[in-house]
């Protein structure tokens, strides 16, 4: 303890500002200067032109996304800064960019919704783009601290775009209920932390990885792993974390649940793979287990109460769920032999395609809401009859979530299951059959709704065409292509997955 | 020209190929020709006919140059009999090779199934009967269905049934007959149910079908098990598959045949010849099957269909004959079944009142006199049997088809509607007469030559019991086929027969005869009329057609319903003018059938000597060992020339002493010296090494007028004393019979027995098709629907349940019970603040907490 | 397995083909209703013609090499390549394949289904098509498995959009019944995969290492092959949504349904279970049998129970499938070239029930066998034809089902491998009294429908054929109109009657095609088998 305290000293002795290597921040830095920049701009211009925010914000993302694509373009060398606690490789490149895309196609979901409920316009923004800086500090972050500045960073802003349809009680308490539960997690998650430095003198993920890998674990350190994972397992709504995940999604403007449902929870699986394959690949004993109860209750229970939904966000929102079962189904084998590397790929590529998959369910979600107002799942009967495009469309996002070649969803899937497989442990083969029967039940209710939208009759009879804004057809069209486009030639998102490379991990 | 072949024994193969494409003809463009197709049809039966003769009259000079004969066979089979012939079987006649061609079908896994020709004596016997009785019945037809609705379509079956008959017939291996088996088949289920409007008639052919078909379970599995056991052995010894019917029975003489797999194949062959053949007890389809067409019965019951089971027998011989070991033993299965058979379907014949029925079961008793040859070692007289039998059976139905065409108005009932039609219809009754006395085999008409023959061998090759019942049968048979006549021909005009029209004749003749009555409740009893018990269901209505058939077809008129039966009774409107003599169309064919009936026997008069005995020489194989070049050349028929040469060759080679016995019997030292002499021959021990065998060495008894009149007598007394009781029962109406069946217990019970066919019927349809049709069939859907079904949409529902559950229980209780708490908890606090302060979040908190903490000890107890 | 290259963008062509109407219909506007089933048409018959060629360039000595094959990179990731290849086991069927939905599409020109919308439907039957054709040409597990699923959504909807009354529940059931196999299937493929080194997926790397894995880790991985296609087959006891799915759906949906659909589980056995894990096949080959016979007899007694014509024939496809699945589990040259005989055979002539079928719904708008009757007296062209599928479907000489029946109860007496023969004999003997079953349900069927006078209800003068000619354009006539067979519907069927007897009198077309290549698989699976 006491040499703790004076190696601390010594290093505050010597303090020298740390070299900043502007390129590889730039995304971040953009980021920033947006935010300020909207925030600005939305208190100068009035009402009549709020609509101009949804195109600077989605300006700002692209810009942000540019010096994303220089650097990965630049050569593949790992930059890293603050002393290996803040890297930029290719991992986090490729995250970045879904993140940036996924923040982008959710403003072009989310202009009109605003603009008709007449809500504020601007704010949203700011606090939507504030959230999306949270994730991309995220993927970088190689440290206990800097991760979990991020994190709150990524939620915080959550909580409140929530509850952000303020005149909805259900809204409200959405936001509310997802707020105190995320600060009870945060609390589980420091108490983790805490213990795990007080273990290993460290908070950066290298270096606990190292001393955890010194003999066996104690029960200190068991009891971090498990509290830190289990904080980031209520971010990515695993069971029996997910409680929240319902309610808030039903409550909170449909835009806004997409959003949680594939970046906040994409954040929580970056975060969970940062921290397994770099921090915690000696305490596999510990992480693997707990990852495979998650994992198999998570598909299980998400999909069984999936079943029983009749309203489309909920059933939606528990798919969700489920599906990051399938995303844990990798990481729970990550410490088993040369299971490694496909499980960190899997992972990657799954965030991916189910990034596209989700968003695209509920961009047609938003564009037939004009015709569902109740949203409950029989109000979508007949959307063949007067909307065919969107059913198709809407079937093809089902299809590939229920994992039907050769829509994006089957190769997720997949690659979970070749990764599972690959561990060639008994676990990971139980996993693989519990899997297999889950596929089987998720199917049954992406069955239900493609019955109802293709077969029923429709409901009020009124069959006028729907019409749909441009900004969110153009989202349909991004998902789409994107679903599409990963099933068909899956070799396009592998090669990120492939360069996905996390640096450090797997003792690199 | 040793082995002499020639175009008509190469070219064979045409026989059935000619009828095929006149059916095909005919079902396209039929309609439109002058004659609606039918001249198709008997034109093609023509010319198979013209290439079986030359078929025939070829395989004679073939065989006469193998035996060294001087003088050639000049009148062929048909015009063979009474022509003395100076036989030099003095120097052993070899077995002469059957002239086989085959050209590969298809090939599967190695094997090659073939299809070809198989011509030697038995064959071209055949074909010529084939082609013969067809084209008759043809001619025949011609007349009897004209103006039919679907005369097009009788025609193109009944040429398609020919086809099917002959293709078997020359089959090389049992792929072919197992198609000529089958397509006989179908054109049975199509003529029996020629008149499908009426249920009773479809229901008929559906039982003649499946009762075959459950036969045929017997073909297939008999025809996979021998191929498995001979392919090997014919494969390397003579170079065709183990389906190659001349392979098969060398195999079978081999003596490498393993006993089982013989005796497996022997019965399931024999099972399905059961079904075809109506032998006992599948024999119940064949009187139903009178539901057809006259035309119809009297092919399918002479030369075809029926004799296909027998022909089988007779050529697999050396299969059934190793099996069976028909030589050593006294018994065995085929003539258990046949013996049963002659008597059984006999005493059914007693108790008919249709005309075609009596006939149907007289044809059973006569196959079964076949079988029991073939399955005693006489094959020669049961062949000869299919060869006489088909003119007189086949005269005979044409004679019926007459009486009911001009004579009774389409009626078969003899007690309704026939009697003293011989004054009416001279010609028809003459025919008859002769074709009856030809079937209860007297002197000297064709009958007496081969059933004679069959009684004698049967008893000389050690079958003592069965030929004491063959001679019953044949009481019988004079028997009821005396009763037949009668009723038919003498006595007083009834009915129809007297003029009367059918219509108000059916009212006045009710209580006519206490047997009409007996007949009357017989079929009124549950017994045989089940179609009461579920009229919804066909397959069971076997019975109601075998019982209500007899009305059915008793007056087609009903059957053809609509003008075009009409058409039919003005196409020759005797319906004004009672019975008459039938034009000639349908006398010519029935003149030439009576003259055969009369004739046929002098192709093999036994009775006369060596030189009469054609049969023997030409149709009857010579059991002799030829060697492997010679028959492995043979199949192959690449020469057929040097086949035939190289088969002689060796004929005076190997095993000489059984060959010259086995083909000629001059020594009277005949009766047990046989089984002796023989016991070295083919089929009683192996043939030597390089010999092989393709035929037994059968043996044959000695003809002696001592046998031959013990059967004349004991027929005598069946014609004679029938007639006295027939007389004494119909026209004399003597107390003492009259009415017997009612007030005799015994001779009641008896008599329903025989009228109830054995309740035979009964158990099949009643119990067996019913149990499947009804219980296990819907017991079956039902665990399908249930308990399949159900595990299936269980397990869908389950987990919609589970799903429930867990949603309320562990979801939602949180929920419902936070609803109750934040009511009690709202009054306090500000409303934006409610929702925090409902209960759910505690909730959900406490879950976090606790789930996280249990995680926590797990792993902590697990790890350290 | 020798594999030849030349012009191997043939199946790659005739594969997706199809899609390029699927792009054409997209942007033709859905009223143009004519012009889409025009468009069906000629998208399908140009992938048939495609289909020819490829047939005249095959090399019929060589047929048991991998013809027309290629091999691109495709997911290098999971080394799963785009390899498609021809040989004498695929050949017939993706004909088959392509031919029946030619056929289906004419059908459709005049007999589309109440629900209208021939966009959609048209462009359902293309993607269908795709699938099916590239299932039986796919040289790599991954692509394989693709195809495999890609049939499924569009048979999901055909059945569940234009189906009958329980469709939904019918479309679902099928839905989550494939899935399921294909879930499990899934799982072995990927067991398969690493088992045997993870080098690549393969067809012919599998055929290479096939046998080198433990026996009982081939038996397990055998299970999920095994559940995934039995599930397609179907086999007892995974029959169950079959008659449903048939009974529900549309005649064009059950005649794929049943011509090809089925066919791609057996093809599955003969091509991939079977051959890759040849111990497997062994310990599993007497379960295969005897499911495979009560299979027979069971699909006949559901025969005989049934009251739907239309379910009455899906359940005796249950029992063909059974002869099939017999010949394939002898594991011998006889009986798996039976099997895809009749494959083929079932194809053809329970396609042709179903057509016969749903024109009888056209015409009297129910299928109650106890409701029709008289069909000779009033439509005798289509009671002939009934009559003759009938004659066709038990097995009669002379005709194709014949060839795929016969040998497979031939094949059981003599198993391959050291199968109990006692075991395969009883097999043989059952299989056998099935045909009389068959015979039984088919014929009684016959009396019921076609023999007899027509019911009261539907009695009524006959119409000539020149007034059917005329009536070709009322679609869904609903005024009880009898009409015998038409002139489109004779357009559609007689190229299936032709090849039902062409292939009953000279079944050599087939078998010549099919023999090198069993015999091939047969022998390796003797190589590779493990004592």
């Amino acid at each position: 303890m006491t040499g703790l305290i004076t190696s601390l000293i010594a290093q505050s002795g010597e303090w020298q500002a740390p070299t900043i290597d502007w390129h590889a921040i730039a995304p971040e830095l953009v980021l920033i200067v947006g935010i300020n920049l909207v925030l600005f701009i939305d208190l100068w211009i009035d009402e009549s032109r709020k609509w101009a925010m949804a195109t600077l914000t989605g300006i700002v993302l692209l810009a942000a996304f540019v010096p994303t694509v220089t650097l990965a373009v630049t050569g593949d060398d790992v930059r890293s800064m603050f002393d290996e606690r803040y890297v930029i490789d290719n991992y986090a490149l490729v995250l970045k960019a879904l993140f940036l895309l996924v923040g982008y196609v959710v403003v072009l979901m989310s202009q009109t919704q605003l603009e008709e409920g007449g809500y504020y316009q601007g704010e949203f923004y700011v606090l939507m783009l504030a959230s999306v800086l949270g994730m991309v500090m995220m993927t970088s972050s190689r440290d206990l601290v800097s991760m979990f500045v991020a994190l709150e960073l990524l939620s915080v802003p959550a909580y409140m775009l929530a509850a952000w349809r303020k005149r909805d009680g259900r809204s409200n308490e959405a936001g509310v209920k997802y707020y105190l539960l995320g600060v009870f997690a945060s609390g589980v998650m420091l108490y983790g932390m805490s213990l795990i430095f007080g273990t290993t003198g460290s908070t950066k993920l290298v270096d606990i990885a190292r001393s955890l890998g010194e003999g066996d674990l104690i029960a200190i350190q068991v009891l971090g792993v498990t509290f830190v994972i289990i904080g980031f397992a209520f971010k990515i709504s695993a069971v029996p974390f997910h409680t929240w995940a319902p309610d808030t999604y039903e409550g909170a403007p449909t835009p806004v649940t997409a959003f949680l449902s594939v970046a906040s929870k994409a954040a929580g699986f970056v975060a969970i793979s940062s921290l397994v394959f770099i921090a915690f690949p000696a305490a596999d004993e510990v992480y693997q287990p707990l990852l495979w109860v998650l994992s198999a209750l998570t598909m299980t229970i998400g999909n069984l109460i999936a079943l029983r939904q009749t309203n489309m966000v909920r059933m939606l929102a528990y798919s969700s769920v489920s599906q990051g079962g399938f995303i844990l189904m990798p990481l729970a084998v990550a410490g088993s032999g040369d299971a490694a590397e496909p499980a960190l790929k899997a992972v990657v590529v799954y965030l991916l395609i189910y990034a596209f998959t989700n968003l695209g369910a509920f961009a047609v979600v938003i564009a037939a809401a004009r015709k569902t107002p109740s949203g409950s799942i029989s109000s979508f009967g007949g959307l063949f009859v007067y909307a065919p495009g969107l059913t198709v469309l809407m079937t093809i996002f089902l299809a590939s979530l229920a994992g039907v070649p050769p829509l994006g969803g089957w190769f997720a899937k997949f690659g979970a299951f070749r990764a599972v497989l690959e561990a060639d442990t008994n676990a990971g083969y139980a996993l693989a059959v519990v899997g297999a029967v889950n596929t089987v039940i998720a199917t049954a209710y992406y069955m239900k709704v493609m019955r109802v939208m293709w077969m029923a009759d429709v409901p009020d009879g009124d069959i006028t065409p729907v019409v749909t804004p441009a900004p969110v057809q153009a989202a349909r069209a991004i998902t789409a292509a994107g679903t599409l486009a990963l099933g068909v030639l899956p070799s396009l998102v592998v090669r990120f997955g492939d360069i996905a490379d996390l640096s450090g991990a797997l003792g690199r | 020209m040793l082995g002499a072949t020639g175009w008509f024994l190469d070219n064979a193969w045409l026989i059935p190929i000619i009828p095929g494409v006149a059916f095909a003809l005919i079902i396209l463009i039929g309609k439109r020709l002058p004659m609606q197709g039918s001249e198709l049809g008997v034109a093609s039966m023509a010319a198979s006919l013209v290439l079986s003769v030359g078929a025939a009259y070829q395989w004679i000079q073939r065989v006469d140059d193998a035996g060294g004969h001087s003088e050639a066979g000049t009148l062929g089979l048909i015009a063979g009999f009474g022509r003395s012939l100076t036989a030099a079987q003095e120097e052993g006649a070899a077995y002469v090779q059957p002239v086989i061609r085959s050209w590969t079908w298809w090939e599967s896994g190695g094997a090659s199934f073939g299809y070809g020709q198989h011509i030697d004596g038995l064959a071209v016997m055949m074909l010529f009967l084939v082609a013969f009785i067809s084209l008759l019945v043809q001619i025949y037809s011609l007349e009897y269905v004209r103006g039919d609705r679907r005369y097009t379509h009788f025609f193109a079956a009944i040429t398609l049934f020919s086809a099917g008959m002959l293709v078997m017939v020359l089959g090389e291996n049992m792929i072919q007959v197992i198609l000529g088996w089958e397509i006989m088949g179908l054109c049975s289920f199509l003529l029996i149910g020629h008149w499908w409007e009426d249920e009773a008639n479809s229901t008929a052919a559906l039982k003649a079908f499946l009762t075959v078909r459950v036969g045929d379970i017997g073909l297939l599995v008999g025809t996979s098990v021998l191929f498995f056991g001979a392919n090997d052995w014919t494969q390397e010894n003579l170079g065709t598959s183990g389906f190659s019917i001349q392979g098969l029975s060398a195999w079978a003489l081999s003596g490498e045949a393993s006993e089982t797999v013989l005796l497996w194949g022997a019965v399931a062959l024999f099972i399905a010849c059961i079904g075809k053949s109506g032998q006992f007890p599948l024999h119940t389809w064949l009187p139903d099957a009178m539901a057809g067409p006259t035309p119809v019965s009297s092919l399918l019951h002479s030369s075809t269909m029926v004799v296909a089971g027998v022909f089988l027998v007779a050529r697999l011989y050396p299969v059934f004959w190793e099996a069976f070991s028909i030589p050593d033993v006294s018994v065995n299965f085929i003539v258990v079944i046949a013996g049963i058979t002659i008597v059984i379907s006999a005493l059914l014949a007693f108790v008919q009142d249709d005309i075609k029925k009596v006939l149907a079961y007289s044809t059973v008793s006569q196959l079964g006199y076949m079988m029991l040859g073939l399955g005693a070692g006489a094959w020669l007289p049961a062949v000869f049997h299919i060869f006489t039998h088909a003119f007189f059976k086949c005269c005979l139905f044409l004679c019926a088809g007459s009486v009911s065409h001009s004579g009774s108005h389409h009626s078969f009932d003899m007690k309704r509607d026939m009697g003293g039609l011989a004054k009416k219809m001279p010609i028809t009754a003459g025919a008859w007469i002769v074709a009856t006395l030809a079937l209860a085999g007297v002197f000297p008409l064709s009958g007496f030559f081969s059933k004679d023959e069959i009684i004698d061998n049967v008893g000389h090759n050690g079958y003592e019991v069965f030929m004491y019942i063959a001679l019953f049968g044949a009481f019988l048979t004079a028997g009821y086929m005396t009763r037949a006549t009668y009723l038919t021909f003498f006595g007083e005009p009834r009915g129809a027969a007297a003029g009367e029209r059918h219509e108000e004749h059916k009212d006045l003749h009710a209580p006519a005869f206490a047997m009409a009555g007996a007949h009357g409740d017989a079929q009124g009893s549950p017994d045989t009329a089940p179609a009461e018990d579920d009229p919804a269901d066909p397959l069971l209505h076997g019975g109601d057609a075998a019982a209500g058939e007899a009305r059915d077809v008793a007056d087609p008129g009903e059957a053809m319903v609509g003008p075009v039966g009409a058409d039919r009774h003005d196409a020759h409107g005797h319906d004004a003018h009672g019975p008459h003599e039938s034009p000639k169309l349908i006398l010519i064919p029935v003149c030439i059938l009576a003259f055969f009936a009369l004739t046929a026997g002098f192709t093999n008069a036994v009775a006369f000597g060596e030189d009469w005995e054609q049969f023997k020489e030409y149709v009857e194989p010579i059991a002799e060992a030829s060697d492997l070049e010679a028959a492995g050349a043979a199949p192959r028929a690449s020469d057929l020339e040097a086949a035939g040469a190289a088969s002689v060759r060796s004929g005076s080679s190997i095993l000489n002493d059984a060959s010259s016995h086995s083909v000629s019997s001059p020594a009277p030292v005949q009766e047990e010296g046989g089984e002796e002499e023989h016991a070295s021959g083919c089929g009683y021990t192996a043939p030597e090494e390089g010999g092989i065998c393709f035929f037994p060495a059968v043996s044959h008894a000695e003809f002696e007028w001592s046998k031959a009149a013990l059967s004349l007598i004991v027929v005598g007394i069946g014609l004679v004393g029938s007639w006295f009781v027939c007389v004494a029962l119909y026209s004399k109406r003597s107390r003492s019979l009259v009415g017997l069946t009612q007030r005799l217990a015994p001779a009641r019970w008896g008599y329903n027995f025989l009228w109830n066919k054995y309740y035979l019927d009964h158990l099949y349809e009643q119990r067996i098709i019913r149990s499947i049709a009804h219980p296990i069939a819907r017991g079956a859907n039902w665990v399908n629907q249930n308990v399949i079904d159900g595990v299936v949409n269980g397990l869908g529902i389950g987990g919609r349940k589970t799903g429930g559950w867990v949603y309320r229980n562990i979801d939602q209780r949180v929920v419902d019970g936070a609803v109750n708490a934040s009511g009690a908890a709202a009054g306090g606090t500000g409303h934006a603040l409610q929702p925090v302060q409902s209960g759910k979040v505690n909730q959900y908190g406490a879950l976090l907490f606790g789930a996280a903490a249990v995680f926590a000890i797990v792993l902590v107890i697990v790890n350290v | 397995m020798e594999t030849i290259t030349d012009q191997n963008w043939l199946l790659s062509v005739g594969t997706f083909l199809p899609l390029v109407g699927v792009l054409v219909m997209m942007v033709i506007p859905r009223a143009e209703e004519q012009l889409h089933k025009l468009v069906t048409i000629v998208a399908s018959g140009a992938t048939l013609a495609v289909g020819i060629y490829t047939a005249t360039q095959f090399d019929f000595d060589r047929a048991n090499a991998m013809q027309f094959y290629v091999n691109e990179e495709w997911i290098e990731v999971i080394r799963s390549n785009y390899a498609l290849g021809l040989d004498g086991i695929s050949m017939p069927l993706y004909l088959l394949s392509m031919v029946i939905t030619f056929l289906v599409a004419i059908y459709t020109w005049d007999n589309m289904p109440e629900a209208g919308n021939p966009k959609a439907f048209g462009i359902l039957m293309l993607v269908l098509q795709v699938g099916l054709a590239g299932t039986f040409v796919a040289q790599d597990l991954v692509l394989f498995f693709v195809f495999f699923e890609v049939v499924l959504l569009p048979m999901y909807f055909m059945i569940g959009v234009w189906g009958g009354a329980q469709r939904q529940y019918a479309s679902l059931k099928f839905f989550l019944y494939t899935m399921f196999g294909s879930a499990l299937m899934l799982v072995s493929i990927l067991a398969l995969f690493f088992q045997t080194g993870g080098e690549s997926f393969g067809f012919l790397h599998f055929l290479d290492v096939a046998g080198t894995l433990d026996r009982d880790v081939q038996v397990w991985i055998f299970a999920g092959f095994f559940v995934g296609f039995a599930v397609k087959v179907p086999m007892f006891p995974f029959h169950t949504w079959l008659p449903d799915a048939h009974t529900e759906a549309p005649t064009q949906g059950s005649v794929i349904l049943a011509a090809i659909m089925l066919k791609l589980g057996t093809y599955g056995f003969v091509r991939i279970a079977i051959p890759f894990l040849p111990n497997g096949a062994r310990e599993w080959a007497p379960v295969i049998g005897i499911l495979a016979v009560i299979g027979i007899i069971y699909g006949a007694l559901g025969c005989l129970a049934q009251t739907d014509m239309k379910r009455l024939i899906a359940f005796s496809s249950v029992a063909h499938m059974g002869f099939t699945m017999l010949g394939i589990s002898t594991l011998t040259e006889f009986g798996i070239n039976a099997a895809i005989f009749g494959m083929v055979a079932h194809g053809l002539i329970t396609g042709m029930l179903f057509f016969v079928a749903g024109s009888v719904k056209h015409r009297y708008h129910t299928l109650e066998i106890s409701r029709l009757g008289g069909l000779l007296v009033s439509m005798p062209r289509l009671g002939w034809i009934l009559g003759f599928c009938a004659m066709a479907s038990l097995g009669l000489p002379g005709l194709a089902g014949f060839w795929g029946e016969f040998p497979a109860i031939l094949s059981a007496y003599q198993p391959g491998f050291g199968l109990s023969e006692e075991l395969y004999r009883v097999l043989m003997v059952i299989a056998a009294v099935g045909t009389v079953f068959a015979a039984g349900y088919l014929l009684w069927l016959y009396q019921r429908t076609a023999f007899g006078e027509p019911k009261a209800e539907f009695a009524q003068p006959v119409h000539s054929v020149s007034a059917a000619v005329n009536q070709e354009h009322d679609h869904d006539d609903h005024h009880v109109e009898l009409h015998d067979v038409n002139r489109i519907e004779w357009i559609a069927w007689t190229p299936i009657l032709v090849a039902i007897v062409a292939l009953g009198i000279y079944p050599k077309l087939l078998f010549d095609i099919t023999d090198p290549a069993v015999s091939d698989l047969v022998a390796r699976l003797g190589e590779h088998l493990q004592p």
